[in-house]
């Protein structure tokens, strides 16, 4: 095991940002932690990057318990780098940005040579060895920030949002080289991210953070809403006061509410079933997602529904079409 | 009007001389002025670096306290250095009254609190990150602080640069604690207002045109330093 992580917490004055009761994470590995903005998935690569101080808990690194003492987490961070969500870089050259952890490490001056211009190619940034690190792009610096990083043979590599502020094609890149460093340096990975699609693609395990808590699975579609009931007695939910769905709660009032996408049904017009929970819609957007289809239909507020590949194939939709959209009350988690 | 301009003529033909005197003055003037900035960046630097770096009970006030010495009189740190080395002062034995070595001491307590502001503003100037990034990479305090210190270069060299532009225009700590004693402790600015006590404008102006020159020159530095700071 790279981490175990046993009944976490951190508090800022009185809020709880994060608090996990337990956590595994083997070595070798690429770990997806994806969770909302404000999940706390910062805070829990700060910790585990050794940046960062729980407020209660216990860690255990490759075996070993890990004392938060400055001198024992000075050890520590040389097995594990974060690379941050908007990373900076030195005022400098780019060569002695990746030279600087190679250089806090005591390497010969003729091996940091030869491992800078090693992870810079890897990164593909080579060309850019003698540029001042202040002139580059925000994909670009992401790239050396991750040279830097990979400069220092670590155990671990922890990326925040690694794509969050870069381009299209510096995604790519940046995917790609996620990938390589764990498969041909044996690197562990794990980054958060918000994308669900992106942690599918990348990763070997998933984990979800909500509310600073690991969840079973990333909730989806979170909308606020008032529960009520009406004139027959049933209990509904009113979102954004234009959306009623039926839902099964022993809740009233102010909610949270999630809508599991798989278990949303989709119809053609001309095939729906009637009833209440039907409600009319537009696709807005289609992309693949492993094989399934997630579509982004507009119902009065947007939302998020993933087809299976037969689903797909039995009501095949397109964007701009008119649907119809079934919410069953089991879909609806109440929170 | 008339006794501005004769001035300033005879002024500049006595620049154009090298008169002995007027070398003299300003070799003195920039000696002096460039220990005291050295000495106070010595221990200004890393107090303020300090300050900035650390977190420690009664941080704010400390802060509070030198900014209020920013503001510090220099006949008051003349008066104060005169009460610690005159003959019936504790430090009387030194005989260092009427010395360089007191219109250093007297100066360095003047320009300390700006180089130490200076510094804390301009390490609280640095992103948080370069702190987390070096970390991550591996480096211990030291090395951490090193990156800090470099990221604030341009901040650090301001603060040296404000306070010698204070040092060699300030009278009262060189006046009080020198004596304008000629070849000696005679600056710039003492010399200055001896020759306007006697009445005697040539040499006042010659030195005027020299200081400002001098601060001209220093406050291009600083404006460029600051520059590069804040970009």
């Amino acid at each position: 095991m790279l981490f175990e992580v046993k009944d976490l917490t951190k508090v800022y004055g009185s809020r709880t940002v994060l608090d996990i009761p337990e956590l595994c994470i083997e070595k070798g590995k690429v770990y997806g932690l994806l969770g909302p903005n404000g999940s706390g998935k910062t805070t829990l690569l700060e910790i585990l990057g050794f940046l960062s101080r729980p407020t209660t808990g216990l860690i255990v690194y490759n075996a070993k318990k890990v004392h938060f003492l400055e001198v024992h987490l000075q050890e520590a961070r040389k097995e594990v780098v974060m690379v941050g969500q908007q990373p900076i870089l030195f005022t400098t050259s780019v060569y002695k940005n990746v030279e600087f952890g190679l250089k806090v490490r005591k390497v010969p001056r003729a091996r940091r040579e030869r491992v800078v211009h090693e992870v810079l190619d890897l990164v593909g940034m080579r060309d850019y060895v003698d540029a001042r690190a202040h002139k580059l792009s925000g994909g670009e610096t992401q790239r050396v920030a991750i040279a830097r990083a990979l400069a220092c043979s670590p155990q671990a590599i922890l990326f925040d949002e690694p794509t969050a502020n870069v381009d299209v094609e510096n995604q790519i890149i940046i995917e790609r080289i996620l990938k390589d460093i764990n498969s041909e340096k044996g690197i562990s990975v794990i980054f958060a991210t918000h994308d669900r699609i992106q942690a599918t693609r990348l990763s070997d395990r998933m984990l979800f953070l909500f509310q600073g808590k690991p969840a079973s699975s990333i909730y989806e579609n979170l909308f606020s809403g008032s529960v009520g009931t009406d004139e027959d007695g049933k209990t509904y939910c009113l979102i954004h006061d234009k959306l009623k769905l039926n839902v099964r709660t022993h809740k009233t009032g102010d909610v949270k509410i999630s809508i599991e996408p798989r278990m949303i049904k989709v119809f053609q017009l001309e095939d729906q079933p009637g009833g209440e929970q039907t409600l009319a819609g537009q696709v807005m957007q289609l992309t693949d997602e492993g094989g399934d289809v997630r579509a982004l239909i507009d119902i009065g507020i947007p939302i998020s529904v993933l087809l299976g590949r037969n689903a797909y194939k039995q009501t095949p939709i397109l964007t701009g079409q008119r649907v119809a959209v079934v919410c069953p009350p089991e879909s609806v988690e109440i929170m | 009007m008339d006794l501005l301009v004769d001035s300033f003529s005879s002024a500049l033909l006595l620049l154009k001389s090298f008169n002995a005197e007027v070398l003299a003055i300003v070799g003195v003037s920039l000696k002096v002025s460039s220990a005291s900035t050295v000495v106070a960046s010595v221990i200004g630097i890393p107090a303020g670096f300090w300050i900035a770096f650390e977190e420690f009970r009664g941080k704010r006030i400390t802060i509070t306290i030198l900014n209020t010495l920013l503001a510090l009189p220099t006949v008051v740190v003349g008066l104060f250095v005169y009460a610690f080395i005159t003959r019936r002062g504790i430090f009387g034995p030194l005989d260092l009254l009427y010395t360089k070595t007191a219109m250093v001491i007297g100066q360095v307590i003047l320009i300390l609190p700006i180089v130490a502001t200076f510094t804390i503003s301009a390490i609280n100037r640095i992103d948080e990150r370069y702190r987390k990034s070096a970390m991550t990479l591996g480096a211990n305090r030291v090395q951490t602080a090193v990156v800090i210190l470099r990221e604030a270069r341009f901040g650090i060299m301001s603060a040296v640069i404000a306070a010698f532009g204070r040092v060699i225009a300030e009278v009262g700590v060189s006046m009080m604690l020198g004596g304008n004693a000629k070849g000696f402790t005679r600056t710039m600015t003492t010399a200055m207002a001896l020759e306007y006590d006697k009445g005697e404008f040539v040499l006042a102006v010659a030195l005027g045109i020299i200081l400002l020159t001098i601060s001209f020159t220093v406050n291009l530095f600083l404006n460029y330093f600051q520059g590069r700071a804040r970009a």
